[in-house]
């Protein structure tokens, strides 16, 4: 116990080893791609680095076949193209991968600056928190692998930051450049669009349009959706007109007109793999819905609900709506709203009652497993698991996956009220 | 109409000039069970139906590549394999003249659903690897379809009708026809003419009862216009390794009133191993197969040696478009390493490495590999005879739409995949003619690959296997047990979506309760 405390009240320590954690993965997974024919390294990452030398040859980033990212990924990694004569070309190669593993080391220290500072936690229990994000190997495993998300949930953490630390206008440019990243951050803006709304507004309710107008949109509102609007749209006009339609068709387009047929963990996936069977001529067409419980959930209910008790755990609680009711779900979706764990779990029920998160943490993990069960064997046996047993299983995770969210729902609302940031709301009040 | 037809004997047998009949109108050769035959009829367009003629007038040129699927070795100078199916090879005469080919392709493979719609959405445009190959056509197509009589039925109908018809007994050529191991259909513009050329590599009838009518039958000249050559040859001696000899007799039908004996050479683009280097292979998805089949090339290690120096063995294969390569898979060292590959040289067609099939337009994809061969042995070293060589050529399945195409079950489709075929390709010396071969043959997918000084010596498939294709059964989603999918599907969401909802406003009331009790106190 007592070495416990004592690693985790010295942050250098903690940081030292979640650096040499990656380090070695980094290293690992060089030795393994250079010996074995089962890459250690990522499909996405072969992707992006093919894109960055697309680039580096002057040629566009979706050249490359399935890239379906904004080209700023691509020129971030330009260095994996360079060959400089003295440095092996596997250094060069790997620089992405330590960017996205740097990702995950200041989202780490982001999340501790949080809740030091934000949440009033001791340096010692903030850091063990944060050793969710710093030391969890899932994490480690999947940016030393070569893939972004390490590098989104900088951004959003970052978001988050600078939206408890009050600049505004930062905040709306991180969100700008997320929402451009990936599209799914969108859905912060509305719980943070909640959360700076001011203290009255809701409490007295004024008859007059004029005044209602201007309580809904306050200075802080303004400043978030024009500072988001603009870093959003520049990127997008900067990035058209560098690389033309290719830009918006693998960017947003194909994300919106993807078919999404191939097993994943989402609950719609059989109904989408059988509608797409039939095209034009099934009768039920969910697909045209499904985005409807989503958007109702991440981006209505729960941030006009939450967000003023809890930025943080709303956050999670929008990112785990959405994940949970999208049309596609792999595992590195769980690394979204696995990021705004630190900051739910100190004041949440399943810490309070230990059963009842061992509970939801085992049925979360066989879920997975019962579904990777019935994946294994359509993908490497052959058998037609489609129905029922993929099926099946993508229900029985849907359904744990929505009784731990009605947890972290309750959870929030019996929160009394904006327990994230005292001294914010207070200056808030005084404005 | 002009006919040519040759029987050709195995390796070690000659030909008797006794045993060649030759009368005014026909001819018969008595020892033609022994032998291969290779009939080659040239039709004038205006002895096609108005059909095709109307087609045809669409075409630069136009090649029909039909090989069945069924195992039998190809015997020198004919031993240039394709993979078991239809292969059609088309340019057309001007870029947008090219809707009606399609309407040819469709009417030979009445049976499957084609995919053939138009030559713009549903072929394929060949990579152009050798600029100076100008052999080549502009776009391709394959399907795998056992062919019957369609081929015959769809080119000969007019030459067959009527009265007086060029071709005796019809009928039965056209069931003949479905016996053969290949048929070739070529038009090109300048030639203004249709060739047909099919292939009985054995014309053993206790293999094929069907063809003991065509041995016993003798060849005959129907229409006094009409030229009809017969030569009976063998094998002789080759002068040169780039050379094939064929001795024996040529007759034409009418004009020789007896076979006129012959000796001849020629450059072979394509030719069997030398009998010291024989070698086959067989090959085989591996076991389960998944979604990723992994077809494993089997072949005898001892006899695997280069025939000449600066050899490279190839295979190439047609994929359907339920199956398809990845070439950024096969771009890594390492990984070709272990599989036994050295370079994917050419993969054209459909590459999406993410679509299901049911959205797929494009027949599928074509692949030249080349594979890595046994280190050369030491010549002391004990040769291991059971030792085989296995390369493996990994490929994904698309998501298949379920029909019951040859399965029983409704939760597997089948998916009929050919065999690539096998070859060392050799650089030759320059200043071959290799045209100059009477039995020539080009426009095969993978030729025009390569450049036009190649030779190609083929490795056939192993003796004892029956048919070079592979059926993998594919795990479909089972619509029938589906029925309850939607609706389970939209109850599931419902449940969860109201348990959420639910939580939201007990949290909400608990608040109010909470307040409630502090304002109480």
């Amino acid at each position: 116990m007592s070495v416990f405390t004592t690693f985790f009240s010295q942050p250098r320590l903690v940081f030292s080893t979640a650096i040499l954690l990656r380090l070695g993965l980094l290293l690992y997974g060089r030795w393994q791609d250079a010996n074995g024919p089962v890459k250690y390294t990522d499909i996405d990452y072969f992707v992006f680095t093919d894109a960055a030398r697309f680039v580096a040859q002057g040629r566009s980033p979706y050249d490359r076949a399935t890239y379906r990212y904004t080209p700023l990924l691509a020129w971030l990694l330009l260095p994996t193209a360079w060959q400089t004569k003295g440095v092996p070309h596997h250094l060069w190669f790997d620089f992405g991968k330590a960017l996205f593993a740097t990702g995950d080391i200041v989202t780490g220290w982001l999340i501790m600056r949080i809740l030091v500072r934000k949440q009033g936690m001791r340096s010692e229990q903030a850091m063990k928190y944060a050793s969710l994000w710093l030391l969890n190997p899932m994490v480690a495993n999947i940016s030393t692998r070569g893939s972004s998300e390490g590098l989104l949930a900088v951004l959003v953490i970052g978001l988050l930051w600078a939206v408890l630390e009050n600049r505004i206008a930062l905040a709306g440019i991180l969100l700008g450049l997320s929402v451009h990243f990936k599209i799914y951050p969108f859905i912060y803006a509305a719980s943070i669009w909640w959360w700076l709304g001011s203290e009255d507004a809701g409490t007295t309710p004024s008859t007059d349009l004029l005044s209602r107008l201007k309580s809904f949109c306050t200075r802080d509102r303004v400043t978030l959706a024009a500072y988001s609007l603009t870093s959003f749209m520049v990127l997008n006009v900067a990035m058209y007109s560098f690389y033309g339609m290719p830009f918006i068709e693998h960017s947003y387009t194909y994300h919106f007109t993807r078919i999404d047929h191939r097993h994943n963990f989402s609950v719609y996936n059989t109904v989408l793999h059988l509608n797409s069977v039939h095209g034009d001529s099934s009768p039920f067409k969910i697909e045209s819905f499904a985005f409807a419980p989503q958007v109702l959930l991440s981006l209505g209910a729960l941030p006009s609900q939450l967000a003023k008790k809890d930025l943080p755990s709303t956050m999670l609680a929008q990112t785990f709506a959405f994940v949970t009711f999208n049309k596609v779900c792999t595992s590195q979706y769980f690394l979204w709203y696995m990021v705004f764990l630190p900051f739910y779990l100190p004041g949440s029920s399943m810490l309070r009652k230990p059963s009842l998160g061992i509970t939801a943490l085992a049925l979360w993990v066989v879920g997975q497993a019962a579904w990777l069960q019935q994946a294994y064997g359509l993908e490497f046996l052959g058998h037609s698991t489609f129905v029922p047993g993929l099926w099946l299983a993508s229900m029985l995770f849907f359904g744990i996956n929505c009784w731990i969210l009605g947890i972290i729902v309750q959870d929030i609302g019996v929160q009394p009220g904006s327990s994230a940031s005292p001294e914010v709301s207070k200056q808030k009040k005084s404005r | 109409m002009k006919q040519r037809i040759t029987y050709l004997l195995p390796e070690g047998h000659r030909v008797n000039a006794s045993d060649i009949l030759v009368q005014d109108d026909s001819l018969s050769f008595a020892d033609a069970s022994k032998a291969a035959e290779e009939w080659r009829l040239t039709l004038g367009l205006d002895e096609l139906p108005e059909e095709i003629q109307v087609i045809l007038a669409d075409c630069h040129e136009l090649h029909l590549r039909w090989t069945s699927p069924e195992n039998r070795s190809l015997r020198s100078p004919l031993v240039a394999g394709v993979p078991s199916g239809l292969h059609a090879f088309y340019t057309p005469r001007a870029a947008d003249q090219h809707a009606r080919v399609c309407d040819l392709i469709n009417q030979l493979l009445d049976g499957p659903p084609s995919r053939c719609h138009s030559v713009t959405e549903s072929w394929t445009r060949p990579s152009v690897l050798s600029e100076r190959f100008a052999a080549s056509s502009s776009y391709q197509y394959y399907h795998y379809w056992p062919l019957r009589r369609q081929l015959g039925e769809v080119f000969l109908t007019k030459a067959c009708a009527g009265e007086g018809p060029g071709l005796a007994e019809c009928d039965r050529v056209l069931d003949e026809l479905g016996q053969a191991d290949y048929i070739d259909v070529d038009f090109d513009v300048i030639s203004h003419a249709v060739t047909l050329t099919a292939l009985w590599s054995s014309l053993d009838a206790s293999k094929s009862p069907l063809l003991a009518q065509r041995v016993s039958r003798p060849i005959r000249k129907t229409r006094t216009n009409d030229r009809v050559e017969v030569g009976v040859l063998h094998p002789e001696e080759a002068t040169e390794p780039e050379k094939l000899s064929l001795g024996g007799f040529l007759t034409v039908i009418g004009d020789n009133n007896h076979p006129g004996m012959t000796l001849f050479s020629f450059p072979a683009r394509h030719h069997p191993l030398p009998p010291s280097e024989q070698v086959t292979f067989k090959a085989t998805f591996e076991q389960p197969i998944g979604l990723h089949p992994d077809l494993k090339i089997n072949i005898p290690q001892q006899n695997l040696i280069p025939p000449k120096e600066q050899c490279g063995l190839h295979a190439y294969w047609t994929l359907p478009s339920g199956l398809f390569i990845d070439r950024y898979q096969l771009s890594d060292p390492l990984f070709l390493a272990s599989n036994n590959l050295l370079k994917l040289h050419s993969l054209s067609g459909e590459q999406d490495l993410e679509a299901p099939d049911w959205v797929i337009k494009r027949w599928g994809s074509a692949a030249l590999l080349e594979l890595a061969a046994p280190p050369a042995m030491q010549s002391d070293a004990a040769v291991d005879d059971a030792s085989e060589w296995t390369v493996t050529i990994p490929t994904h399945l698309r998501y298949l739409a379920a029909d019951s195409n040859g399965t029983d079950s409704t939760s597997h489709t089948a998916l009929k995949v050919p065999w690539p075929i096998l070859f060392w390709a050799c650089e030759a010396e320059e200043g071959l003619k290799m045209a100059t071969n009477p039995f020539d043959r080009v426009n095969l997918g993978y030729d025009g690959l390569f450049g036009p000084k190649t030779m190609f010596y083929h490795i056939s498939p192993a003796g004892g296997v029956e048919r070079t294709v592979e059926e993998i059964k594919v795990p479909v989603l089972d619509v029938e047990k589906a029925e309850w999918v939607p609706m389970g599907t939209l109850l599931a969401v419902a449940v969860g979506f109201s348990w959420v909802c639910w939580k939201l406003i007990r949290g909400a009331d608990g608040r109010v309760k909470e307040k409630d009790g502090k304002k109480a106190q």
